[in-house]
């Protein structure tokens, strides 16, 4: 906010009748070089934008993203700017792709910690869970991006990266099983002591999410990670218009640009709201469970008590949110 | 005097090495206990969480729900109904002790079936299940009649580890929310009661090579 009112204040400065005058008086070099630069930056723009200024951008675009580019840290804001600049996103959708998205800035629900874990006996690897992944999550179709990854295992092995992630044949295959691995959302997370610009953090409902505006795409969080749970955009992400997922929530599944980070946020646009997130939901098997780890009802934490839990990578002291277990 | 100077700082090296032995054991229990980890703050939550409110309950559950005879440690639960998704329910309808006139009506009614379940050393037959005398009911091998809509309850006479895990949560899924009134899907929203065992096919996509 402050910088965009001194940019306005600069601009005042600037086409203040006394300066114009004294530029009027001594028309140098140097002023011509200015009109010049000013001249060039107007053509590029409107060669970017498709030839001609007739397809320039609207007023109304213009400064929906003027105000975009200069908004805060999303933790920073007030409620009322979230709201603001969600509404603003909205519109912008609508201009740019003319699609008309519903997003949000819901905040975490108090008394909530969100818990998972994964039934490595169930699993039998259709993938059913990755597909709802991409769709829900308006994931990169041309890169093929994806939160959740899949590995056939051989009997006794316990990493992943020891498994086969690249399988394509019927499952299950006798003698193997399956595991899968996302984000962890850890709850000492090493991404987030990693990123420079604080463009990522733990929300209080242990989800760690990233500000995709902030990130500035060194990638030091992909490096610092473990589990391999954060993703690159190499690219501008493609969704076609009709595929997109409609309702969205500012630190979830809204579109990314190129050079940001994303990931797996246990879908904080369905799991807010009391729906599960889109992995579970399309378990065929069941092997997915999801639930609040501070509720002594709740599923997950049956899970817990009763079940051979395990995490990976423990002694590392991630401390992830995410068990395997075995029936 | 110099034995005892010396004595004393025998002490001070001791009591030193005592301190750096507890440290040492003292750093090395909190780093495996997790104590403030994720594990000390869940085992620590011990308050019902009320997340009825939550979830709007007037949210339609898209299909009929009937409330479960057991009780989960939250409380009541509700399952899919199953008898307005069989296609000819009433089975009494047709098996009612009168004459069917229409040539292999069993086959056009019930070709589809096959039944492997039970293993090869023990198969199961129609009538482990149906019930011989009323057909619009179960029977356990106990002879208890049982609602299709409870089908939980027979096959809870084998499968009693899964049904455990059921009720708690470990087996099966709850539709649509995580929240509010607790909806889980009954053992035939996802088995065949036929063939049980999910067949084998194609995954839904596969996993692109990492870089």
């Amino acid at each position: 906010m402050d910088i965009r009112k001194n940019n306005e204040n600069k601009n005042q400065k600037e086409s203040s009748p006394n300066q114009t005058t004294d530029k009027k008086k001594k028309f140098g070099r140097r002023d011509f070089l200015k009109g010049a630069a000013k001249a060039a930056a107007l053509g590029s723009v409107a060669m970017a934008s498709g030839c001609g200024t007739a397809l320039l951008p609207s007023k109304e675009e213009r400064e929906l993203r003027w105000k975009e580019y200069f908004k805060k840290n999303y933790r920073l804001m007030t409620v009322s700017e979230k709201e603001e600049t969600v509404r603003r996103l909205e519109r912008l959708a609508k201009i740019k792709k003319d699609v008309s998205i519903q997003m949000s800035s819901k905040a975490a629900i108090p008394g909530v910690l969100y818990g998972y874990a994964f039934n490595v006996t169930r699993c039998e690897g259709f993938m059913e869970c990755v597909a709802a992944c991409v769709k829900e999550n308006n994931l990169d179709r041309k890169s093929k991006t994806q939160y959740i990854r899949i590995f056939e295992m051989e009997p006794g092995e316990m990493a992943p990266a020891a498994g086969n992630g690249k399988y394509f044949h019927e499952v299950p295959v006798e003698g193997h099983f399956y595991m899968g691995a996302q984000c962890f959302h850890c709850e000492n997370p090493p991404c987030v002591k990693a990123c420079p610009t604080k463009a990522t953090w733990k929300e209080p409902d242990g989800i760690v999410v990233v500000d995709y505006n902030w990130c500035i795409g060194c990638r030091y969080c992909m490096a610092a990670c473990p589990y391999y749970g954060r993703r690159f955009n190499w690219h501008d992400p493609e969704v076609p218009a009709k595929e997109m997922t409609k309702k969205q929530h500012y630190l979830g599944n809204r579109m990314r640009a190129r050079g940001q980070m994303e990931k797996c946020t246990f879908c904080v646009q369905r799991t807010r709201e009391g729906r599960l997130p889109a992995c579970v939901e399309a378990c065929p098997t069941g092997a997915r469970v999801f639930g609040n780890l501070l509720d002594p009802k709740s599923e997950i934490r049956f899970v817990l008590k009763n079940k051979k839990v395990f995490r990976l990578k423990e002694e590392l002291t991630t401390d992830p949110k995410f068990w395997y277990f075995i029936d | 005097m110099i034995r005892d100077v010396m004595n004393i700082s025998r002490c001070k090296k001791n009591i030193f090495r005592i301190f750096a032995a507890l440290f040492f054991i003292l750093a090395g229990k909190t780093a495996y206990c997790g104590s403030g980890g994720v594990i000390e703050t869940y085992k620590n939550a011990t308050a019902p969480f009320d997340d009825e409110k939550l979830v709007d309950p007037m949210l339609s559950f898209s299909d009929h729900l009937v409330l479960v005879n057991i009780k989960y440690q939250g409380g009541k639960f509700w399952t899919r109904t199953r008898k307005d998704k069989i296609e000819r329910f009433k089975c009494s309808k047709c098996h009612n002790n009168q004459d069917v006139n229409r040539p292999e009506a069993a086959k056009i009614a019930h070709g589809d079936i096959r039944l492997v379940h039970g293993g090869q050393e023990k198969p199961l037959q129609c009538f482990t299940c149906h019930n011989k005398d009323d057909r619009d009911f179960l029977v356990t091998e106990k002879g208890v009649i049982i609602d299709m809509d409870h089908s939980y309850k027979l096959c809870g006479q084998c499968h009693f580890r899964q049904k455990k895990d059921w009720v708690g949560g470990a087996h099966g899924k709850r539709v649509s929310y995580w929240a509010g009134k607790r909806v889980v899907r009954n053992c035939t929203s996802c088995h065949n009661p036929h063939s049980p065992r999910f067949k084998k096919r194609w995954p839904a996509t596969y996993s692109h090579p990492l870089d």
